[in-house]
């Protein structure tokens, strides 16, 4: 198959990779990049599990074509915080015991900072958090303690009134 | 050592894997990638029940990039199985359910494997089916036909499409019938619904120079794996090593060998690094799903709603091969018999083969089915007799000291408690707030699963400690918990405990993330190791203090003795150059509780191990137009023994309380004529945040004398009562009881509809 060069700026830093035509951001993110945080699964846009930032938009990595990305901005989970400067929501997270076996929860965390972001600085209720992940499924929390730790850290990040 | 004194256990301290988890560098079996590696997939059959009269491989061994293809002709017709050794790895002259495993290939990419799946040419001659559970009872079809001679526990009785057979019996039944003031009988069915972990099942498989294998996997049980994988590849265990990176939830759906068979077997192929990863189709075609369910109860009472008698039979849909069918038919038992006093008990649980997908053990086997049953029939009863639904549970319900179902003594029973705490936050006293707004009650009780645990635990010269475990932590946080036990006792903080992965060459054996057993199990054997490693300290701390062993005590990280002391890190580094460091053993196995055996035929877990009570309340809406639920409100009230970490006890709640509700009201593997048609999540319906009330969780604290401090088992109960509880509260709102799960609203509609009618 003929490979394109795609150039694309992931977590700030511009990759320019060799791809083929039908591989999608996913692919190219855990197989090509080796950035693992963003997690696989049902490949069919329903789970929410692969879940990254496109141009600060949060999308699903597994149906989006590598190609369709090229001169934009991904954002991983890899380029949110670290453990030494956890971003407001992962720290959250943890804090409320959001988080069990995991596997969702890179995608959630971009999926709930891509909602923050449309709304800076304002606090969110928590029937609006709820319809904003509903496209992440999570089978371990029963999604309370997700919804706890985005409220905590919208309220955070409102408090400090700076954009998130 | 009191409650108020502990500074760890019983905490709400942050797991030590969270950190890892929000920053997307904790590894899952998933990710773990080695170079060279193939990507190996399974062809898998469509037919639900047929004869192979042609397998060709050729065309597919011909395409570029295949590295080999395996089918039941490269291997030995090995047989293995959990209760019945009814498995192969490949279909060897039939296949038995649209999903079964015909040939695996590796290729050098998942599109070209996928190719090379697709040229495979396969000829079929259909065979009659079976799947209807309750039509295989009495078929002439055998999906078995040599299921004679294939071994299987002692315990399991078998026959004809009969996998397995147990019963619970006292008294006699018909007697007490006759004498009953009204006897009632009810058959309730409940379909198969998938465990829906979100992370696929994976295995990376790689063979070293001397013949041995390393599997990477996300099993809940390595050590069954290795054991599976050594009857598969005919080879010792020990040349078998299991590593678990990491897990993306199981539910009780990654137990058994899933797809490490095949990764080991193509390795060995293609002598490369082989990964096999499940999609989604695979998942809700060919994974272990919740047996499907037929439960009949007959209930005889008195005037006053007390229990006189019951008859029970559940029967079991386990598909194509037993799997936990028999377990689960077992356990049935106990869950029909409630936690009532019921003098007279005849209950039958039954497995049977149908041409569908092998089920397993999803949370809490057989709980959410006969609960389903019993609790929505409770509530007939009381219904018909005019009884409060809670005050007829109050008068059943068992005591301290009343006898269990198999003739066991209930100890440290909560189960009053759990039920008036429940009904009093949801507000009992006003059951219909509003016309088509009702609320429900269900309770239920649940053994904490026994088997034997170990753990290594080394003191490092920093004085903090390392935990050696053979329990893989699934997201529950129960090593989180047992890491709590462990450093409780060695006056150590939370974040003082290192725990290093699960890996079968190195850890003690551990009977696995099953059951709800592990923080219970891990930290029992924590409790064992710290006692061993104080002995070893305060014997050092002897020599070094000129004091005796008799007067020390460990506070703050240090051995002290009055008014001497020395800290763990400086023990630890003295002890590396006088005798190879502080390293313990600690090890755990609950005592099987005594029974009746003459109650019991063919039981595999005839008495539960420090059994939980627990009890649920719902307050719901039903869309009078649409017959839509709304939840409005859930309260759980659970007797967890002794809360060790209140925040992971309350996640076990919640999100079981979410698979319970998916049962409840939407999920369902949907067949027609032996074909899955809902095999994506967009059809296989699971609760999203918007389906998803805040359950509100009520932690009870009734301790076992088994437990670590008193702790009793968690994670599977919560999925329990949600069916039964949801049916009740329908019942409340519009004034009829489903008698089928889910509760769509189709159902719900329909019935609305004949009830105005």
């Amino acid at each position: 198959m003929t490979r394109t060069n795609l150039d694309i700026l992931i977590n700030g830093e511009r990759h320019q990779i060799l791809i083929e035509p039908h591989w999608t951001l996913l692919h190219v993110l855990r197989s090509v990049v080796g950035m693992m945080g963003t997690k696989e699964n049902c490949l069919e846009a329903e789970c929410g599990v692969c879940t990254v930032l496109l141009d600060g938009k949060s999308v699903n990595s597994c149906i989006l074509l590598a190609g369709q990305t090229a001169g934009r901005s991904v954002t991983t989970i890899e380029g949110i915080g670290n453990p030494e400067h956890l971003h407001p929501l992962q720290a959250a997270f943890i804090e409320c015991g959001a988080v069990q076996c995991g596997y969702c929860i890179p995608g959630m965390i971009l999926t709930a900072k891509s909602f923050l972001d449309e709304n800076p600085g304002r606090r969110q209720s928590r029937d609006e958090i709820r319809e904003a992940i509903a496209g992440n499924l999570c089978r371990c929390t029963g999604y309370r303690k997700i919804v706890d730790a985005v409220a905590l850290a919208a309220e955070r990040m409102s408090v400090a009134g700076a954009k998130p | 050592m009191n409650a108020h004194s502990r500074r760890v256990a019983g905490q709400r301290l942050p797991r030590l894997d969270g950190i890892g988890k929000v920053t997307g560098k904790h590894v899952y079996a998933a990710d773990f990638t080695l170079p060279g590696m193939l990507f190996g997939k399974v062809l898998r059959s469509r037919r639900a029940h047929a004869l192979i009269r042609k397998l060709d491989i050729s065309r597919a061994a011909a395409i570029p990039g295949i590295r080999g293809i395996i089918t039941s002709a490269d291997i030995p017709a090995v047989r293995f199985g959990q209760a019945v050794r009814d498995t192969s790895v490949f279909a060897l002259d039939r296949v038995l359910f649209a999903g079964h495993p015909i040939a695996a290939v590796a290729a050098t990419s998942l599109e070209i494997a996928e190719q090379a799946i697709a040229a495979i040419d396969v000829e079929f001659e259909d065979l009659p089916t079976l799947f209807d559970p309750e039509a295989a009872l009495d078929s002439n079809i055998r999906i078995h036909p040599d299921w004679e001679t294939y071994k299987a526990l002692p315990i399991i009785a078998r026959s004809g499409n009969i996998s397995g057979r147990a019963r619970i019996r006292a008294g006699d039944v018909n007697e007490a019938f006759a004498s009953a003031y009204r006897v009632y009988e009810h058959r309730f069915t409940t379909p198969l619904v998938h465990p829906g972990y979100t992370e696929p099942r994976t295995a990376v498989a790689d063979w070293d120079a001397n013949s041995n294998v390393t599997v990477w996997s996300n099993t809940q049980l390595p050590f069954d794996t290795q054991n599976t994988l050594a009857e598969i590849l005919d080879l010792p265990a020990a040349r078998i090593r299991v590593i678990v990176p990491g897990i993306g939830g199981g539910f009780g759906g990654k137990l058994r060998i899933g797809v490490e068979h095949f990764a080991a077997l193509l390795a060995r192929k293609t002598a490369r690094p082989v990964k096999v990863m499940t999609t989604c189709e695979d998942e809700l075609t060919s994974a272990y799903p919740r047996q499907a369910t037929v439960v009949t109860l007959k209930t005889g009472v008195d005037r006053e709603g007390r229990l006189l008698a019951r008859e029970g039979r559940i029967i079991v849909d386990c598909g194509a091969f037993a799997g936990s069918g028999p377990g689960t038919a077992a356990i049935s038992l106990q869950i029909m018999a409630g936690p009532y006093k019921t003098p007279v008990l005849a209950l039958e649980g039954i497995a049977v083969y149908t041409n569908k997908v092998p089920s397993g053990s999803f949370r809490a086997p057989a709980g959410p089915m006969a609960n389903f049953a019993v609790e929505s029939q409770m509530d007939i009863i009381a219904r018909d007799l005019g009884i409060d639904p809670l005050e007829i549970r109050l008068r059943n319900i068992v005591r301290e000291g009343d006898l269990g179902p198999s003739g066991e003594i209930h100890k440290s029973v909560s189960i009053e408690e759990c039920l008036r705490r429940a009904a009093d936050a949801i507000g009992w006293e006003q059951r219909n707030p509003e016309p088509g707004r009702g609320k429900g009650i269900a309770c239920s009780w649940w053994m904490t699963t026994g088997g034997s645990s170990g753990v290594y635990v080394k003191i490092n010269p920093d004085g903090t400690a390392t935990l050696v475990s053979g329990a893989v932590e699934i997201g529950s946080g129960a090593i989180t918990g047992a890491a709590q036990v462990l450093a409780e006792e060695l006056s150590l903080d939370l974040t003082d405990i290192n725990v290093a992965g699960v890996d079968t060459q190195t850890a003690p054996f551990d009977y696995g993330a099953q059951g709800s057993r592990t923080a219970f199990s891990v930290g029992n054997a924590c409790l064992a190791a710290a006692s061993d490693l104080r002995r070893q300290m305060f014997d050092l701390a002897a020599r070094q203090l000129d004091a005796e062993v008799n007067t020390m005590v460990l506070r703050d990280k240090h051995v002290v003795a009055g008014s001497k002391s020395i800290s763990i890190a400086e023990l630890a580094r003295i002890s590396r150059l006088s005798g190879g460091g502080l390293i313990a053993h600690g090890t755990a196995i609950s005592p099987s509780p005594a029974y009746d055996p003459t109650r019991l035929e063919n039981h595999p877990l005839p008495a539960w191990n420090s059994p939980s009570y627990h009890a649920h309340a719902v307050d719901l809406s039903v869309d009078s137009a649409t017959g839509s639920v709304t939840i409005n409100r859930y309260v759980v009230a659970q007797d967890v023994g002794f809360a060790i970490n209140p925040t992971y006890i309350e996640g076990q709640i919640e999100g079981g309380v979410a698979q319970g509700i998916g049962q409840a009201l939407s999920e369902e593997i949907v067949y027609n004529e032996g074909t899955v048609v809902n095999a994506n999540l967009t059809d296989y319906k699971m609760p999203t945040a918007q389906d998803m009330p805040d359950v509100e969780c009520i932690l009870v604290e009734c301790a076992s004398a088994a437990g670590p401090y008193g702790a009793k088992g968690v994670g599977e109960p919560p999925c329990i009562q949600p069916p039964a509880a949801i049916n009740n509260a329908i019942a409340a709102a519009t004034g009829f009881w489903l008698d089928s799960l889910p509760m769509t609203a189709e159902k719900i509609a329909k019935q609305l509809r004949a009830s105005r009618a």
